[in-house]
């Protein structure tokens, strides 16, 4: 009986088959993130925790993300990853393995990318007998953060930016770390031929200046992807440095021609693919803030973060998304932001309300273009792994500190703005170890579920 | 460039750290889902209704057995111990039943509070202090029977609750952790309530068995629902939810004075009196889902 109404059915499968794609269409919901974060942002950490939360809510019924209504735990069928185009697929296992192990991810040094897909069962009384499940997909593209600071780059002119990028060297704070680069440029004889072994020793210098800078937490370092190995962009041969203003603006000196055809090389075979590549349009940004780098170092670094944010801010293409534009004219700008500091749980609890108001005043510049082109944001505290401990006290934490040592940390009063803080106080950051139980503090992570609802959700 | 131009900062920390001599405790797991079925007629225990029935029968029985035994040894005009075991016997049922009425004005108080001041979950969410909101969601679920499904939602609700979340979050996720599956739980339940209710009032023989039928369903229906809703409302507290009731079983009796009279006019066969039980069904299912949905948007 099954092999008859078999055959007879059997013409009808392509039919059927072609029903469950064209289902597949209709019920698929894309959701195109692109995750803008400088480095040490904890991008890599936050798909980590996302992945994993995601996974043990739907197959072990764990109860994570309870203020994610948009995908409810109860009718996640599936999911699984899926790579995205030619790139190589997000290393989670390696990540895993690293927390294993007790170490944090690696820093992001290449370019990485894949795509989510949760399925859901339907709801719906007649939707379910005809398309049983929805897709939502998930599109994720992490990438080193030192590429992000490049992006402003791509529209200026040399002569802009090598003065624009002395001008900021000679500010605090960056002057003491400059100090070095500096003393190279005054004494470099610019009057001898820019040979490859010429430019490599101005290059060296400043490539140093860059290294030591970030490595004191200095946001706006250009260009960040000098400070990259093995990622695609060689610094060696086709490196470039700011010059004295007296150089670059005389357009005929041999230095400015070299550098200037360097620079130009530098937007067109690198910038401009990566722009094309990985910082293709998407229709929701996640814009993550390490707002404890500023804090750890001073005032001058959070209005420098400040000012950071607001030039990135320039380089994406925001709109207003609605189904037609986004469809039909397929005009691809992103329609929605999120203003994220991450690693929340390194500040007590009584001293988030503060944090936030920091963020909202970091993101300030930022925001202020996000409302005149009527675009929605919201600002979001987010752990992606709870690695401190309720403290004894209002204002305290606990944790586990480098030395392997159990302590409790008491904070003054967090500034609300950054004018609030004093020019020579700082919070020195916290660099907790992975916790041995790092399992459940990622389950625990906070803000994750808050941030997807918001951006999963239309208007 | 002076030297002096090139300061390396220098900052005061604001944070103090002290040494613990403790180890950092170890996290748990997050709470699991709770999947398994929840069942609408479980109850752990002996009710109090139960308690009170078998107190009346013992104590009938009692009576019964001290008239037997006083009419059998009518030489005995004095039985002190068997006398005060009915006494005692009797007292607990006296004691059973003051408890059942204070029990049924408790649970009229709750409906009653549960109607008057309903939770309002949007006033909540636009609250700045968070205590506050979980302050009002607590007292609210403090009506909530022990071991009703809206106690088992609420339950999942706190295990999710964290530091970081504002009044909006909480309300939020008090919405979709209790409100919303309790709705849809005795959505779920009417339903079913419903279905059962045609279908008695299609194999009713007549009348009064049916208007019986459907008052024992809908007693039924009410009593399931308030218990989803974590409400115990006993006999009296449903007296508000009672006038739905009555209002059904009028609209019920209308219907059948016009179904009778369209089967008299068509003519007294089979098939008229079928027809006349299947429009009576389909009117006892929807009269028994207005009585739900109103309980529901009563108790909500």
């Amino acid at each position: 009986m099954k092999s008859f109404l078999k055959n007879v059915l059997s013409p009808l499968e392509p039919l059927l088959d072609g029903m469950t794609s064209a289902g597949d269409w209709f019920t698929r919901e894309n959701h195109r993130f692109t995750i803008t974060g400088l480095s040490r942002s904890g991008k890599s950490m936050l798909f980590t925790s996302l992945m994993t939360i995601l996974k043990y809510r739907s197959e072990h019924q764990y109860q994570c993300l309870p203020l994610l209504k948009h995908l409810p735990a109860e009718l996640v069928d599936s999911m699984w990853l899926e790579p995205v185009d030619d790139f190589p697929l997000f290393p989670i296992d390696d990540h895993i393995a690293s927390l294993e192990k007790g170490e944090w991810p690696a820093p992001t040094e290449n370019v990485y990318a894949f795509k989510m897909v949760v399925r859901l069962k339907q709801t719906g009384q007649f939707k379910k007998y005809l398309f049983p499940h929805t897709h939502v997909v998930f599109e994720f593209i992490d990438y080193p953060g030192e590429w992000i600071t490049d992006l402003p780059m791509a529209g200026k002119t040399f002569a802009q930016w090598s003065d624009s990028a002395l001008a900021q060297q000679m500010t605090d704070p960056q002057r003491f770390y400059a100090k070095d680069w500096h003393h190279t440029l005054e004494q470099f004889d610019f009057d001898s031929d820019p040979t490859p072994e010429a430019m490599l020793t101005l290059t060296s210098s400043y490539r140093d200046y860059l290294k030591q800078a970030k490595q004191a937490g200095i946001a706006m370092l250009q260009p960040g992807s000098f400070l990259l190995d093995g990622s695609g962009f060689n610094w060696r041969e086709t490196g470039f440095t700011p010059l004295p203003a007296k150089i670059s603006s005389d357009i005929t000196h041999p230095w400015t021609k070299a550098f200037n055809a360097r620079f130009s090389e530098f937007q067109q075979d690198w910038l401009k693919p990566l722009r094309a590549g990985t910082f293709r349009e998407a229709d929701k940004q996640i814009i993550l803030v390490d707002l404890f780098e500023g804090l750890n170092h001073s005032k001058q670094h959070l209005a420098q973060l400040k000012e950071t944010l607001s030039h990135l801010a320039d380089v994406f293409v925001y709109g207003e998304q609605d189904w037609f534009s986004k469809h039909v004219l397929r005009k691809q700008e992103i329609g929605k932001v999120a203003f994220v500091a991450t690693k929340s749980d390194l500040i007590p609890d009584a001293e988030k309300p503060q944090l936030l108001a920091l963020l909202k005043d970091v993101c300030g510049g930022a925001t202020a273009r996000l409302e005149r082109e009527d675009v929605p944001y919201e600002h979001f505290l987010v752990s992606a792994i709870q690695a401190t401990d309720e403290g004894s006290k209002t204002g305290a934490l606990r944790y586990t500190n480098k030395h392997k040592q159990y302590v409790e940390v008491q904070f003054e009063p967090l500034p609300a703005r950054i004018k609030d803080m004093s020019a020579d106080e700082h919070y020195p950051a916290l660099y907790p170890p992975v916790p041995a139980d790092y399992l459940p503090r990622m389950l625990n992570g906070r803000g994750l579920d808050k941030l997807f609802q918001f951006l999963l959700t239309t208007r | 460039m002076s030297e002096t131009d090139y300061k390396a900062p220098e900052y005061r920390s604001r944070t103090i750290e002290t040494p613990l001599q403790q180890q950092a405790p170890s996290q748990q797991m997050p709470a699991k889902i709770d999947t398994s079925e929840w069942d609408i007629d479980g109850q752990q225990g002996i009710s109090l209704k139960v308690i009170t029935l078998v107190l009346g029968a013992l104590t009938f029985t009692g009576f019964v057995v001290f008239d037997a035994i006083d009419s059998l040894v009518t030489q005995f005009s004095e039985y002190p111990l068997i006398s005060t075991g009915l006494g005692v016997l009797l007292g607990g049922f006296v004691a059973a039943l003051i408890a059942l009425i204070v029990k049924e004005w408790r649970g009229f108080r709750a409906v009653e509070a549960c109607i008057e001041t309903p939770l309002n979950l949007p006033a909540l969410a636009k609250l700045d202090d968070r205590a506050v909101a979980e302050e009002r969601i607590r007292e609210h679920a403090q009506r909530f029977g022990k071991d009703s499904y809206a106690a088992r939602c609420y339950k999942q609700y706190q295990s999710a609750l964290h530091a970081d979340m504002i009044a909006a979050d909480v309300s939020g996720l008090y919405e979709s952790m209790v409100v919303v599956p309790v709705t849809k739980k005795a959505e779920e339940i009417l339903r079913k309530e419903s279905v059962t209710s045609g279908s008695l009032a299609f194999i009713s023989p007549n009348h009064l068995i049916q208007t019986l039928a459907i008052a024992w369903i809908s007693f039924r229906t009410i009593r399931r629902i308030a218990r989803v809703f974590g409400l115990r409302p006993g006999t009296a507290g449903s007296w508000r939810l009672f006038k739905v009731l009555a209002q059904n079983l009028a609209a019920q009796s209308l219907f059948d004075m016009a179904t009778d009279e369209l089967a008299n006019q068509i003519s007294g066969s089979l098939a008229a009196k079928v027809v006349e039980n299947s429009a009576e069904a389909v009117a006892a299912g929807a009269l028994n889902v207005r009585l739900g949905r109103t309980l529901i948007k009563l108790l909500r």
